[in-house]
């Protein structure tokens, strides 16, 4: 034996003897431990071949489209079968099967019970209900039906429509539709959400934290980044639009302006989004526009989130747009070239360009006094939403992956959000002095804008912020 | 919670009768034979299908006006055409389907276009006017007075309120037309001669009196029409089992392919059985049809 160690030779058979026997000791239990490992291994493969099997007909999970052709399945059959579950699972077709959807009659509002009244919108009366069968408390917004010679108002079928298409976390859920006795009343049935961001920002003393503000971006833009994905405008996003509840959630409501969108876009009126969010290609006129107006909107609540007040308060269209060029300064043929063709721009006299604009694409910076607390990724996201060329504003999806929102800090947890007393809960509302929603049907305005830069300025242009302000 | 692959589909696809909905009709519960009901209901699809060209409206916004106009008849919770006249429902439908799209129309318009086609002098339908139209009908026969046009507007907004309660404000229509095309390009089908025929057997479809839209998903009824178009016109397509990849089983494939391919023939049969007779058009026309089985009955 040439494997015999030096010491072993000195011991005698017996010693010898009792080592091989303990040797073989060992190897039964080895192999006894693989014989089990073995056994072990096939049970957990069955039990995972079933669990396949079983997950097949799961409706969420979409099988995957390519099928396998006939021989490879002979094939596969000539293998011995180790895996038998798995060949036979692809002998069966899987079919994906869609979301049973059905229709009814709607329900009669008498199977709520009115608690109080919250708000009068643009477009309706909500109120705090009761369902009476499950007891759950929601809120009823009663379709205002301005007896129109045109039948159903066309806002009220586009807002049930795009609210029913629309389930997402971050936009409110409309349960039902339930009407009156009479055929004009119309009640949409909402959750009940204990705040929106307006009343919220008025009565709180201190603005939000710069976590709590990333919260509310993100879930805003999650949820409008899905509407845009399902090719819905909101057309009038402001922070009153906007609901909180308890649980730091945040969800896009009132959709009395939003509609399907194509492309090309299709001409679509101008008279949408509240003045004071009104982004400054719909108040120059423009025809033609899309989800860019929903972006602007978003820099005007993220602005008014840092601050607590709107931020850009217009008294009219004319104000507005002077209040938007002194936030960002005038655009210019480098920053806007289409933005003399717009139809309002004719009579709008700019102050002269100072030669110094930069031709780079990205907006320029809005200045830095005005937020002194936003950190630089976060003037940089506001500054690209509240860029004055369309086409320069940031997309949702760019939105969701912005810098800001990864830097500290982080965005805080919902859970750890702070709760608020409900206004809405139980107590009547005041009336805020917000300018309410353009009305369907008016004429858009032919404005003159030829006093927005106050007139002959002339060559005193270099100092200052580039141009004055004659208000009034 | 709907995971993103189900909302996603939500969009293509459509709310469905239930089997308690098909095997039920507010109308039957009212005394009308399934074979007069069928036969109503198929002139009223067409009503609507013809008026909608004249309109001029795109038919994507026409053919989910059929769909609407025939959702609303189903069930027992559903519209009785004793009571609510076919032209108003049509006519209804299609304005509201209209509002809702790129190309609104007015209610005169609308209302304009179906005085001209119910009018049973100068009328082109065979289910209308069962003589045929002259070749210059003459303008008095197919006028709407402005006494005429305040009474209809108010029937038609009426009736368009009637089609939203009844239907709960559901007003989602997934058409199979462009699921159709995708189809074929993604199959490598180049033929222009089969996507015309399954363009045709999709609108035919619309005026099924198996209802098909309303108990078949937009997918099913793209494939079914690949199908039997490819077949006809005589274009081979890949070897194999190919509407499993589009998510449609064997035996649907085979009601749909029948169903489809039985419209000619069905659309044949009723001409012949209407020959010389108006379709009933309104809930008193119905009324006199009813009654005049019943004396026929009783004359047997």
């Amino acid at each position: 034996m040439a494997s015999k160690s030096r010491w072993a030779t000195d011991d005698d058979p017996e010693t010898e003897a009792i080592l091989a026997q303990r040797k073989r000791e060992k190897d039964e239990k080895r192999r006894a431990k693989a014989e089990k490992q073995r056994q072990l291994d096939e049970q957990q493969a069955q039990a995972q071949a079933q669990a396949q099997a079983q997950q097949q007909p799961d409706p969420d999970h979409p099988p995957k489209k390519r099928r396998r052709l006939s021989n490879d399945q002979d094939q596969e059959k000539e293998k011995p079968s180790q895996t038998p579950p798995a060949t036979s699972k692809n002998n069966e077709p899987t079919i994906l099967s869609f979301p049973t959807q059905e229709w009814g009659p709607c329900r009669n509002v008498a199977n709520f019970e009115r608690l109080n009244h919250i708000e009068e919108g643009s477009y309706g009366f909500v109120s705090r209900a009761k369902d009476i069968t499950t007891g759950e408390i929601v809120a009823l917004k009663k379709l205002k039906m301005d007896n129109s010679p045109d039948g159903f108002p066309v806002t009220g079928l586009r807002e049930i429509q795009t609210l029913l298409e629309a389930r997402h976390q971050n936009v409110v859920e409309l349960r039902e539709v339930v009407m009156g006795d009479k055929l004009d009343e119309v009640y949409l049935v909402m959750p009940f959400l204990e705040h929106d961001l307006k009343t919220l920002l008025d009565d709180m003393s201190e603005p939000f934290l710069p976590s709590e503000i990333k919260t509310i971006l993100l879930q805003v833009l999650s949820g409008l980044d899905f509407l845009h994905d399902q090719w819905i405008m909101h057309r009038d996003l402001k922070t009153s639009n906007l609901l909180l509840n308890n649980r730091g959630e945040v969800k896009i409501a009132d959709f009395g302006m939003a509609r399907y969108y194509g492309d090309p876009p299709p001409k679509l009126t101008q008279l949408v989004v509240t003045l004071w969010y009104r982004s400054p290609e719909l108040l120059l006129g423009a025809e033609k526009y899309g989800t860019e107006i929903d972006m602007w909107s978003i820099g005007c609540i993220f602005g008014e989130l840092l601050t607590k007040e709107p931020l850009l308060q217009g008294k009219n269209e004319v104000d507005q747009v002077s209040k938007i060029f002194t936030l960002t300064g005038p655009p210019t043929p480098q920053t806007w070239p289409e933005f003399r063709s717009l139809p309002n721009a004719k009579s709008l006299r700019l102050p002269p360009t100072p030669s110094t604009a930069s031709s780079t694409s990205s907006p320029p910076l809005l200045p830095r006094t005005k937020f002194p607390f936003l950190t630089n990724a976060g003037l940089h996201l506001l500054s690209s939403l509240l860029a004055l060329n369309p086409t320069s504003r940031l997309s949702t999806k760019a939105c969701l992956a912005h810098r800001y929102f990864r830097e500290d800090p982080r965005p805080k947890p919902k859970e750890m959000f702070p709760t608020f007393p409900s206004k809405a809960g139980m107590e009547k509302r005041r009336r805020r002095e917000t300018p309410e929603a353009p009305k369907r049907g008016q004429e858009a305005p032919k404005l003159d804008f030829a006093s927005v830069f106050g007139g002959e300025q002339g060559e005193q242009g270099e100092q200052g912020a580039g141009f004055t302000l004659r208000l009034g | 919670m709907a995971t993103p692959a189900t909302s996603g589909l939500k969009y293509l696809s459509n709310a469905l009768a239930t089997a308690e909905q098909l095997s039920n009709s507010s109308s039957a519960i009212d005394g009308v034979s399934p074979d007069l009901e069928a036969s109503i209901r198929f002139a009223g699809a067409q009503l609507t299908q013809t008026a909608g060209i004249l309109l001029r409206l795109s038919q994507d916004i026409i053919a989910q006006a059929i769909v609407t106009f025939t959702r609303f008849w189903i069930g027992s919770e559903g519209g009785s055409l004793r009571i609510h006249s076919v032209k108003d429902v049509s006519a209804a439908a299609l304005y509201m389907t209209a509002k809702l799209s790129f190309q609104p129309t007015s209610p005169r318009s609308v209302l304009n276009v179906y005085t001209f086609l119910l009018s049973k002098e100068a009328s082109p339908l065979w289910f209308v006017n069962p003589n045929g139209s002259p070749d210059k009908p003459t303008p008095e026969t197919y006028h709407l007075t402005e006494g005429g046009y305040q009474a209809q507007r108010q029937v038609l907004l009426r009736t368009e309120s009637i089609i939203l309660r009844t239907l709960g404000f559901n007003t989602h229509v997934a058409l199979p037309h462009t699921i159709a095309l995708t189809y074929l390009q993604t199959m490598g089908v180049s033929s222009s001669a089969v996507a015309k025929r399954v363009f045709e057997h999709l609108n035919s479809a619309l005026l099924s009196p198996q209802l098909l839209y309303a108990t078949h998903q937009p997918n099913a009824l793209a494939v079914a029409a690949i199908y039997l178009s490819a077949r006809e016109v005589g274009v081979k397509l890949v070897d194999s089992d190919w509407w499993e990849v589009f998510d449609v089983d064997r035996e649907d494939l085979g009601f749909l392919v029948v169903g489809m391919g039985s419209m000619e023939g069905f659309a044949r049969a009723e001409v012949e059985k209407w020959k010389g007779r108006g379709v009933p058009m309104t809930a008193d026309e119905l009324d006199g049809e009813m009654e005049r089985r019943r004396m026929m009955q009783e004359g047997e």
